[in-house]
Formats: C-alpha cells, sequence, structure tokens
C-alpha cells in the first residue's frame, strides 16, 4: 500500500470578543452558581417561611433567619463587644507570637547549636495540641485577658518558628559561597542571603499562623470567658440559637478571610523579585 | 605594571575530596604547577571532573583544606581575585545594581555610594537601561555580563571565571566570548578561566592549560600566539583548528581511560 497524506487535525479560532459585555468568566460563574446552590437548597429544606420546613429551625436555622439575627445584633450594638474582645486576644497575641516567633526561628536556623538544644522541644510541643495546655494556662494566668493573649501566642508562636527555621536552612549553599567569596561578614550574609531566602518561608508560617491564632481566640473563650465571639457563640448554642451561633461563625469566616488576604498583600510586595505564579 | 610581574603562583597543589559518608579521600587535584603573569589571560579545558573548578575554588579562598602552595599578588589597588559563577548566581531577591555592587556592600561601602561606583560597570558590560531589572526579567547573556561586573567592582587583580559562559546557547556563547575580550581589553585583568570548550580557550586564552581525567594532573601548557585583537572569524584560521587538534589529541585518550569508570564519575 503506498503511503499517503492525511490532514492533521485543526480547530476554528474562537471568535473574538465583540459586543458590551465582558466575556463571562468561568471561575465566577461557576463559583457564583456554587454559592447560590448552597444557600437555595439550605433555605429550601430549612425556611418554614420561604420553603420545605423539613428540619427544625434550631439544628439548622436558614439563610433568611440568619440574616436577621445578624442585622438585629448589628443594628442594637450587641456584637461590637465581643468582636472588639476578640480583636484584642488576636492583636496582641498574635503580635506577640509574630516579635517572638520569627526571630526565634531565625536563630534556631542561623546557630546550629541552638537547633540542636530546641529542636526535640519544639517537635515536641509542635507535636502536642495546645489547647490540651489551655486548663494549665487558666491555672496561672488565670482567665483574663492575659490567659486568652498567652493562648493564642502559644497556638500561632509554633508554625511560625518552624517555618522560619526552614527558610534559613532552605537557603542555596550557592548563594553562600558567592557571599564568602565577596569576604561578606556573617552579619552582611544573614542580611543579604539568609534574610531575603528566608522572606517567602516566614510569610507562609504567618499566613498559617494567623489562621491558628483565630483558632486559639475561639477555643480560649469556650471554655473561659465573659465576651467575644467565641463566647457569643458558645453563649447562643446554650440558648439554643442557631442564627446567631451561625452568625458567630460567619464573623470568625470573614475575620480569617481578611487576615489571609492582608497577608497575601505583603507576600506580594515581597514577590517583586520572583517570576509571577499563577 | 611589567609584564615580568606574576599574579598567580601555585606550586605543587594538591587536594583531597573526602567523601561525607565514608570519610574516604579521593585525590582531585596532584601535584600541579601553574605560573601566571599580570595582565595574562591563561584556560584551562579537561574533561568533566578533572578537577579544574576545584582549582579555582582553592584560589578563590573557598577550599582552604589544599597541600602545596598558591601565593596571589596583593594589588595597591582593589582586592587580588574576584570569581565569576557559573549560571544563574545572581541573588534573585536583588536588583541588577544591588547585585552588580554586592562585592563593594560586603566592604561596607554605603548603599548609595555602592551603586553609583557599580554604574561604570553596568556600562562596561553593556547594561545600562537595566539597572532596577531584577534577574528573572533577564535573558541568560544578560545575567551573566551582571555577573562579570560584580566581580569587576571590586577590582580584582584576577578574575577567576568557572564555565560562566557554559548554560549559554551557542550563539550569545559567541558573543559573549567576544565581549569578554573587548572587557578584558578595556579593564586590564588577569583572567583565570575554566572551560570544558577547547575553541573557547583557544579563542580567549594567551595559553590554555590541558588537564587529565582524576586526579587531575597538567598535560600540556600551550601558548596561543593567535594575534590580537581577535575576532571570530578566527576560530576558522588554519593555526586555530591546529591549535584544536593539537588540544583535542591530548584530551580525547583521557576521555578514553575514564570509560570504565564514568559510572562514578561526576
Amino acid at each position: 500500500m503506498a503511503a499517503q497524506t492525511v490532514p492533521l487535525k485543526r480547530t476554528a479560532h474562537p471568535n473574538p470578543k465583540t459586543g458590551f459585555w465582558p466575556r463571562p468568566n468561568e471561575r465566577v460563574v461557576f463559583g457564583l452558581l456554587g454559592f447560590v446552590l448552597v444557600l437555595g437548597t439550605w433555605e429550601l429544606v430549612s425556611s418554614s417561611e420561604y420553603g420545605l420546613g423539613l428540619v427544625k429551625r434550631v439544628l439548622l436555622s436558614s439563610p433568611t433567619l440568619i440574616l436577621d439575627a445578624a442585622i438585629t445584633d448589628i443594628s442594637s450594638g450587641a456584637i461590637w463587644p465581643h468582636i472588639i474582645e476578640s480583636g484584642k486576644e488576636y492583636v496582641f497575641g498574635f503580635g506577640a507570637a509574630l516579635v517572638t516567633g520569627i526571630p526565634l526561628g531565625l536563630a534556631i536556623g542561623w546557630f546550629r547549636r541552638l537547633n540542636y538544644v530546641l529542636d526535640p522541644w519544639l517537635s515536641a510541643i509542635y507535636a502536642t495540641p495546645t489547647v490540651a495546655l489551655i486548663p494549665l494556662i487558666i491555672l496561672i494566668f488565670g482567665i483574663d485577658l492575659g490567659a486568652k493573649i498567652v493562648v493564642v501566642w502559644l497556638e500561632a508562636i509554633f508554625v511560625i518558628t518552624v517555618s522560619t527555621t526552614t527558610g534559613v536552612k532552605a537557603a542555596d549553599a550557592k548563594y553562600h559561597d558567592i557571599a564568602e567569596s565577596f569576604r561578606a561578614s556573617n552579619w552582611t550574609v544573614f542580611r543579604t542571603v539568609t534574610l531575603p531566602a528566608s522572606v517567602p518561608y516566614i510569610l507562609t508560617g504567618v499566613r498559617l499562623g494567623t489562621g491558628r491564632a483565630l483558632v486559639g481566640v475561639v477555643v480560649s473563650e469556650f471554655l473561659a470567658a465573659n465576651a467575644g465571639i467565641g463566647f457569643y457563640i458558645a453563649l447562643n448554642g446554650s440558648f439554643f440559637s442557631s442564627a446567631r451561633v451561625f452568625f458567630g461563625i460567619i464573623l470568625l469566616g470573614a475575620l480569617g478571610i481578611t487576615l489571609g488576604e492582608l497577608v497575601r498583600v505583603v507576600e506580594k510586595r515581597f514577590d517583586r523579585w520572583r517570576p509571577a505564579i499563577s | 605594571m611589567t609584564d615580568t610581574q606574576i599574579a598567580l603562583d601555585a606550586r605543587a597543589v594538591q587536594f583531597y575530596y573526602e567523601d561525607p559518608t565514608t570519610h574516604e579521600r579521593l585525590l582531585a587535584i596532584e601535584k600541579m604547577d601553574l605560573e601566571i603573569n599580570v595582565g595574562e589571560f591563561v584556560s584551562i579545558v579537561g574533561p568533566s571532573g578533572c578537577g579544574k573548578s576545584t582549582f579555582l575554588k582553592i584560589v578563590n579562598g573557598l577550599l582552604p583544606t589544599y597541600d602545596g602552595e598558591i601565593s596571589v599578588l596583593e594589588p595597591d589597588h582593589g582586592r587580588a581575585h574576584a570569581m565569576v559563577f557559573q549560571d544563574s548566581a545572581l541573588f534573585p531577591w536583588y536588583s541588577i545594581v544591588s547585585n552588580v555592587a554586592y562585592g563593594l556592600t560586603c566592604q561596607g561601602v554605603p548603599k548609595k555610594e555602592a551603586h553609583a561606583r557599580a554604574m561604570p560597570f553596568i556600562e562596561m558590560v553593556g547594561l545600562t537601561g537595566f539597572e532596577t531589572k531584577y534577574p528573572y526579567q533577564l535573558s541568560g547573556g544578560m545575567q551573566q555580563r551582571a555577573n562579570l561586573a560584580r566581580a569587576l567592582t571590586v577590582d580584582p587583580e584576577i578574575l577567576l571565571m568557572d564555565e560562566p559562559f557554559a548554560a549559554l546557547d551557542a550563539q550569545t556563547r559567541e558573543l559573549m566570548q567576544a565581549e569578554l575580550l573587548r572587557i578584558w581589553h578595556q579593564a586590564q585583568k588577569t583572567v583565570l578561566f575554566i572551560t570544558h570548550q577547547i575553541d573557547e580557550a583557544i579563542y580567549l586564552s594567551d595559553r590554555v592549560i590541558v588537564m587529565s581525567a582524576r586526579p587531575g594532573r597538567i598535560l600540556a601548557d600551550i601558548r596561543v600566539d593567535l594575534p590580537r585583537p581577535r575576532e571570530l572569524k578566527i576560530k576558522r584560521s588554519p593555526a586555530f583548528v591546529a591549535l584544536t587538534d593539537q588540544i583535542w589529541s591530548l584530551i580525547t585518550p583521557q576521555l578514553h581511560d575514564d570509560a570504565p569508570a564514568t559510572g562514578v564519575a561526576s
């Protein structure tokens, strides 16, 4: 049989954009679709007013009931003291974790012998659920703001420290050779190689730390508090007010997302020197 | 500056690598003697793993556990030597001007002054206009220009160059060879250049040192008497081709001898 040529499969170019409306972004369209689907189903299943009322409202509440509760507590001002209390715990606790965790991580990564001394302890504490320490912390620090700051600090510091240490060790040996060949002092090596190379790791630790600190806030308020979003959730749970419980959860979620995005903005600022990875 | 002044004098240099797990000592360089005059351009060629880069690292002070004696000229300007590293050796987190000024920063020169002093060298290597770019925004050839400028800013007597063009494509490499000769001529430096490309070594150098397979010994010290300034087309001249053949005939048996051991050779 003689060889023959066959045409290679070919498709037309997609149509160029025409008209006023921007081309729909699939990510946005399907994201919104999912949102509407979940909330719609929830409302349909649980609401006796707008839906079928299949589930008791005390168990699942419903999107409209949650919105009602949110409007009530925001306009009456009842929610603000809780937000402020949790905010204080978060700012002081997480701030302390940043101020102590990053230098500690840098020191452990830089001084080999310090690493040998501290590594077993850090690994042990890192592996221990910090919530198990809360009774002890309450015993030592009482049930005031101080105790909660300690819990938040403990929750956040280790992930920051461990990540920072990893970053210091991850700096390519090649860059140390270069610094050494230009007779850089130890301080210059630290400033020009170690620190810039570990910044991405530090920021990853910080981003993970924001989430852990939030867990610290909620858990410590569950156990001993008279204010705070965690307390608000626990209190309304015991009153069977599930709409308010959900409102508290949404507040926490919004807080978590905001903080995560904030870190992302900082990361972007430090990422100028790296090709964008999308 | 007279031609008889010696910039680098290595006597009976030996170097062992120690395997970090088995603690076996492996002879990398065996009894190496090398003398380089001020202003000379000397290349070392040899098969992979022959210890040529190791020798450069020793001269650069990164491997102080060598045997033998090495003396370098302490000039009344700048530094004794500076290294141009292999590809992608710029700090990715610094702009080009900060990278080029790095050697000055290490000497404690304030940032502003260091940047100002880096500018003539950025211009010399042809990177004007790219000062504020980051390394990833530059092509491989441009990155190596910055790498060269970084070494030049500390005003070294000897430029140590470790296969600086190895990662470049063939055309960029040729261009950079010509550029290096231009800059060498302008900056008036002594150069010790490591490469595995024979034509690159001949084109650039006054002398080509041919090394044996591991343990590295000097097989030949070949003078290149091609006229300067050299154009790229000199690579096709009979004298150039004859030199290439001569060096190839020295290296080829080394490659064959090494064959049974290639499983462990680097």
